[in-house]
């Protein structure tokens, strides 16, 4: 198993590292690992259909307990037969598809890429194992979507489905995570075991099925698909029919046998796959561009495929992967064959296609596809949808199941409708226009790499009709890995007159009727944009507005905002944590004032700090502001405290005097209070800040467990300093190394400063004498940050 | 002996008449060498540069700078043997941590040092910025950063965080001719004091609760008595709380990031990003985690969720309408922040080694991000917007690619290492049950998704524009560019090594021998 991957990575590498002088190799050799896979996965197929299982485990980051997981089962065995063999053909096609001018050893190495990625996909057990090789298909489609379209509708299109899958992809990684939580298991086979159940699951379900409906294009995320389409062709026909898109498929048929009854799981799957399947199939209907009808369809058929599968009931489990095998081989071969109608025609438009009868091949392989894909006796498709019918007739399963059963019906309907529209149109003569006639100037025949691989495809269609027999019985066996009691499946050409039998021809009835009927309604109009790209730009242009609607609150630039919100959010969290401890300060321990005169220069310190904020001018705020600080000097001074009064005075006075000099380059008066804070905000922001320092002040006052050091200074500065003035001995013995310290500081920092004044002035008289002119004066600029 | 320890020692004999009762904390100078290289490195730098003044080469400062950076993450490797032979130890007088945590911290500095110099290098003679002193504050910062991830004494701590931001308010600002730069450095600084106000205030009060500083003894104080004082216990940690999470950028004490990030010179807001948060996380988790984790994390989870909440939710929805890259990196990092205070939330080894190797991805993820926005913006960093980016694959495919690299780990796609940072750090909230936190940090990552594939898509979707002045790499930028690529690559691809080594660093208190 890893050496098959191993193959991949190396050819891949070789491909995007040594694509310098030619690549015309770069095709051919890429066929090689789909080759030793699917020889591989034959080798093997015995075993695993007997029931057991190849496991392979290697430790990625064991600290994370972080391991790869793959395990081949049944089901894994038959998505790794598509990949690889669908993947040899792509392969083949593109040698004669690309012309020389592309970058194919590029094209070819992202395809190994992709190839290996969808196989340890599809083999995933590991549900982290799963998530990585998902979003790494992801990221590869988008390199190869990406790969030569220049215009802006498609590019526009290849950023919504990058989007589209990619969020989507997160949101199944969150499920899968909730339910191996839930479950208590790394593993997708131990989930299924250990069917987890409680309030969780069914959300985590709904995120599963999100991230499933994003990557296989089901209503309401079908739109990236046709988007995709700018991909080359062949690209679009491994990634975008057979194989990627079929990878929401595999988790919802692995988990559906286990989860379907839970919660909105079944009405989920169902209204989105009925959604899709006669939105794509009605949209389709609508295209002049082969292509493009092609994925519209493939959004309806990848809708039935997540109906049966999701259902969840033994028999339309085994009718779900039988219609998986089944729209994998013809719907490949529709755009392998459209790719080479392309090739040769230079349009894939439906009005404009001529000759393709030419290659009577071509021509054959598209009608056997077309015949699957409509489900015409005795295809492949047909018989699949017959086992499709007679699973959902079966019931069981309430209103979604009735529900499913209409739309299937009506969705065949379509889908005959259309598979005839695309088969007339591709393989009718379009009437001579000069103008593309000239500017063709491809009409050659194509080659026979660009004919075969279809051709194959579309036989083996009819061939696994014919022997629907053994067919049926082999795919029981693939079934019985998702749900054991899907062994008993089978598929008949003919099992008499049933009403399965009876709803398919009423489709091929049907579908004939609508073709013929809206043929000329159908043969000019282009397709309006669909709703849920409407509903997508929308979402988007609203998330835009609305995040930006935001930002433009909560973001404003303004300085007092931000200290706004941090002050709030420190006075709601430390306030919270006070009310929580319930350890309230004790007011009688809090002495209220020693003296009067404390009393009078408490309230007047308080009284010139109101003063500083009713102030108007800057000038007698600043005056405020000192009084209040002086006065607080004297409230040091009072409480016995001369030392520190003197140092709050000086620093008073050293900061008044620094407030003139700035002042002077200031305006006057303040600017206007800013809007978004009235005056009753501004009030009410200051009080709550206010009270909850102090209350923590008062709180701190009365927490002293520990006696004072300062009683210890004064009993050891004598006996062991020597000194009677205890600040003294602070500042020079206790803790002398401190005032070393801040001395040296302020000694460098005072001949920094002198030195940088000094710099200036010689600057400026420099610049004097040199230009006779003033020195720019910069100050004056009022940022906007203080509004 | 070195210099400077023969140096101390003399002053100690000289200086000090040890008087009774009054203990000389000895001094591990080899213990706190990454710290004293860096330390040393930025004051000679100064020196030398001063004396010398025009006579040093420009080459010399950004050389002098890594080899410092460089020679202090050596300098760790002799410490790891020491740690892993001899286990955790203080230092100091059990100031200062020797064990798994505060080494790792310190390599991962000296990355986001070498990274920030790399790209100083190309971007000050872009601008004609050209000044050792951007060199010097980096190499200072970056010694306040290692010394806030070893402390094991708040005040060492409150120290660390001080010079670790003091200079980076100042390199903020230091953008002559942009007067956002300058308008930044004024935000930052009236708020960063604001928070350090705080900060000292929180810790004043677990003092005043608990009767110590030191880490060690607070834990043990905790874990033994009965707590008298729990409204200053629960005030303190509320402090703490708000002065550290403004330094980590977490909502709602995030509103300087993007105006900062935005304004600052784009390598500093890649520095920013990588050794500031660092330093902040360090401090968080040791302080929150080791300290007051055993006894006290019922009290402070609740708050870090909601911190942890907000800052995931708003970083991700603000950054989707930005229309200039630089900001949306910054609400990017906010995002990013709200992630690693999983690993904090958590409150557990788990959790904090998951934080540790978040911080190492996103120094990565967050330099190379910011080199990209260097090299685009150009001359005067005029070109910041999206608009900007338009058709970058076409001009520049190989800088495309590398910045796509980036911006898909920074989004968590796995085989890059922002996929395995996420996934760590959400394991281990979700392994300490904090189940939903872990949903919506999964939730936010998607729409975050959103912003990141869009500036993916505007690069390899769009048409560039004509006209535009030509994209040139400088030689350093492109070393800076590719070593951020190949460490993002690396580490997501084999981690194995550097998780377990992530593994061993958790930080652990001793208690300082007496």
């Amino acid at each position: 198993m890893l050496i098959v991957l191993l193959t991949y990575a190396v050819v891949a590498v070789v491909c995007l590292v040594g694509h310098r002088r030619s690549d015309s190799w770069a095709f051919p050799v890429s066929v090689l690992p789909h080759a030793v896979g699917f020889v591989w996965l034959v080798s093997v197929a015995p075993g695993v259909l007997d029931g057991t299982p190849l496991v392979a485990s290697f430790e990625w980051v064991p600290a994370l307990g972080l391991s790869v997981d793959l395990r081949v089962d049944g089901f894994g065995l038959l998505m790794g037969l598509l990949v690889t063999g669908i993947g040899a053909l792509v392969s083949i096609f593109s040698v004669g598809y690309f012309p020389a001018t592309t970058d194919r050893a590029r094209v070819a190495g992202l395809l190994g890429c992709f190839a290996a990625a969808m196989l340890g996909l599809v083999w995933a057990d590991g549900l982290l194992t799963l998530f990585v090789f998902w979003e790494l298909t992801s990221v590869a489609s988008f390199l190869l979507i990406g790969t030569d379209d220049r215009s802006a509708t498609a590019r526009a299109a290849a950023l919504r489905a990058l989007l589209v899958t990619g969020a989507g992809g997160l949101s199944l990684l969150a499920g899968l995570i909730l339910l191996g939580l839930a479950g208590g298991t790394t593993t997708l086979s131990g989930l299924v075991t250990a069917d987890p159940t409680g309030g969780v699951v069914p959300v985590a379900l709904v995120l599963v099925l999100v991230g499933t409906a994003t990557k296989s294009a089901q209503f309401p995320f079908q739109f990236w698909l046709p988007g995709a389409m700018a991909a080359p062709t062949p690209v679009s026909a491994y990634l975008h029919s057979a194989t990627m898109v079929k990878a929401g498929i595999v988790v919802v048929a692995r988990l559906a046998p286990t989860f379907a009854d839970v919660g909105a799981w079944r009405p989920i799957v169902v209204v989105c796959g009925v959604g899709s399947v006669l939105l794509g199939g009605f949209r389709s209907l609508r295209q002049q561009d082969a292509k493009l009808a092609l994925a519209h369809g493939t959004v309806s058929q990848l809708g039935l495929i997540t109906i049966l599968v999701g259902l969840g009931t033994p028999a339309t489990t085994y009718a779900g992967v039988a219609v998986l095998l089944a729209h994998a081989l013809f719907k490949a071969s529709w755009f392998l064959a459209v790719g080479a109608v392309d090739h040769a025609t230079g349009t894939r438009d439906l009005r404009r296609v001529r000759g393709v009868r030419r290659s009577a091949v071509l021509a054959t392989g598209i009608v056997l596809a077309a015949a699957s894909m409509a489900a015409v006796p005795p295809t492949l498709g047909f018989v699949t949808k017959e086992g499709a019918l007679e699973g959902l007739l079966e019931g069981g399963t309430g209103w979604p199941g009735a529900l499913a059963l209409v739309g299937v019906v009506l969705g065949s309907v379509l889908t005959v409708a259309y598979t005839v529209r695309l088969t007339v149109g591709l393989l009718g003569d379009a009437p001579h226009d000069p103008a593309t006639d000239h500017a063709g100037g491809h009409d050659h025949r194509p080659g026979v790499l660009l004919v075969v691989p279809p051709a194959v495809l579309a036989v083996l269609g009819l061939v696994g009709g014919l022997a629907a027999g053994p067919v049926g019985a082999w795919l029981a066996r693939v079934a019985a890995s998702l749900d054991p009691a899907s062994s008993d499946g089978a598929l008949y050409l003919w099992h008499g007159f049933t009403p399965a039998l009876g709803l398919s021809a009423l489709a091929l009835a049907g579908g004939t009727a609508l073709w013929w009927a809206t043929r000329s309604a159908t043969a000019t109009t282009d397709a309006p944009r669909s709703l849920s790209t409407v509903g997508y730009d929308r979402a988007y242009e609203a998330l835009l507005v609305g995040s930006r609607r935001v930002t433009g609150v909560t973001q404003s630039g303004s300085l007092p905002l931000y200290l706004g919100i941090v002050l709030l959010t420190v006075a709601a969290a430390s306030g919270t944590a006070m009310v929580v401890s319930r350890d309230w300060f004790d007011w009688a321990t809090v002495p209220l004032a020693n003296s009067p005169l404390e009393l009078v220069a408490c309230a007047a310190t308080a009284l010139g700090a109101v003063a500083v904020v009713l102030a108007r001018q800057r000038f007698g705020a600043a005056l405020a502001l000192g009084g209040s600080g002086y006065l607080l000097a004297l409230v040091f001074l009072l409480q016995g405290a001369p030392d520190l009064a003197v140092t709050q005075f000086l620093v008073e006075t050293v900061t008044i005097a620094v407030f003139l000099l700035v002042l002077a380059r200031l305006p006057q008066r303040f600017s206007g209070a800013p809007d978004w804070a009235p005056l009753g905000v501004r009030i009410a922001v200051s009080l709550v800040v206010g009270l909850t320092v102090a209350g923590f002040a008062l709180q701190a006052s009365t927490a002293r467990t520990e006696p004072s050091v300062a009683e210890e200074y004064v009993a050891r500065s004598e006996p062991e300093a020597g000194g009677r003035n205890v600040v003294n001995v602070i500042i020079v013995d206790f803790r002398g190394f401190d005032t070393l310290g801040e001395i040296t500081v302020l000694a460098i920092a005072g001949g920094g400063v002198v030195n940088l004044v000094a710099a200036a002035r010689r600057e400026q008289r420099r610049k004097q004498l040199l230009d006779g002119a003033d020195v720019e004066d910069l100050s004056g600029r009022a940022p906007e940050v203080w509004r | 002996m070195s210099g400077p320890s023969v140096l101390a020692a003399a002053l100690q004999d000289v200086l000090i008449e040890p008087a009774p009762g009054f203990e000389v904390p000895s001094i591990d100078w080899a213990g706190i060498a990454p710290n004293l290289i860096l330390m040393l490195g930025s004051i000679l730098l100064l020196t030398v540069v001063s004396v010398l003044k025009r006579r040093v080469p420009s080459w010399f400062a950004p050389v002098w700078t890594i080899s410092a950076a460089v020679a202090a993450g050596c300098a760790v490797v002799p410490l790891w043997q020491r740690f892993a032979d001899t286990g955790p130890e203080t230092l100091v007088g059990g100031a200062v941590g020797l064990d798994g945590f505060s080494l790792f911290a310190t390599v991962v500095v000296c990355i986001a040092v070498v990274f920030v110099a790399l790209l100083l290098a190309d971007y000050l003679p872009r601008e004609s910025l050209e000044s050792p002193e951007w060199y010097v504050l980096v190499l200072l910062s970056a010694s306040g950063a290692v010394t806030m991830a070893s402390a094991d004494d708040l005040i060492v701590l409150f120290v660390g965080l001080e010079i670790l931001s003091v200079a980076a308010y100042v390199m903020t600002a230091m953008h002559r001719r942009r007067v956002t730069s300058q308008e930044a450095g004024l935000k930052y600084f009236v708020l960063g004091a604001f928070s350090s106000a705080f900060l000292l205030y929180g810790i004043a009060l677990t003092y005043g609760a608990t009767g110590s500083t030191n880490l060690a003894e607070i834990q043990a104080f905790l874990a033994g008595d009965v707590v008298t004082q729990n409204a200053l216990l629960l005030g303190g940690l509320a402090f703490m709380l708000v002065g550290l999470g403004f330094k980590v950028g977490a909502v709602p004490f995030h509103s300087w990031a993007p105006d900062v990030y935005q304004g600052a010179p784009t390598p500093i807001s890649g520095y920013m990003a990588g050794a500031v948060k660092l330093g902040a996380f360090a401090a968080l988790l040791r302080v929150f985690v080791v300290a007051f984790g055993p006894a006290y994390r019922q009290e402070w989870q609740p708050l870090v969720a909601v911190l942890a909440v907000l800052s995931l939710v708003v970083g991700a929805f603000a950054a989707i309408s930005q229309t200039n890259v630089k900001r949306m990196l910054a609400y990017s990092s906010i995002n990013h922040a709200g992630f690693i205070l999983l690993g904090v939330l958590a409150a557990s080894a788990a959790g904090t080694e998951s934080a540790l190797f978040y911080l190492l991805a996103y120094t990565f993820m967050a330099a190379g991000s910011f080199a990209v926005v260097t090299v685009v913006g150009r001359t005067g960093e005029h070109r910041q917007s999206l608009e900007d980016y338009r058709g970058l694959a076409s001009v520049r495919p190989g800088l495309a690619l590398v910045f796509t690299v980036l911006l898909l780990s920074q989004a968590g796609v796995p085989l890059t290492v922002g996929f395995l940072a996420k996934l760590y750090v959400v394991t281990a909230a979700v392994e300490s049950g904090f189940d939903w936190v872990a949903v919506v940090a999964m939730l936010t990552a998607v729409v975050s998704a959103f912003m990141y594939l869009r500036i993916v898509a505007t690069m390899y979707f769009a048409d560039a524009p004509e006209g535009a002045p030509a994209l040139r790499i400088p030689a350093a930028t492109g070393v800076a560019l590719g070593l951020s690529v190949v460490g993002v690559l690396l580490l997501g691809i084999v981690p194995g090594p550097v998780s377990d080594w992530a593994n061993e660093a958790v930080a652990q208190l001793v208690v300082a021998a007496p």
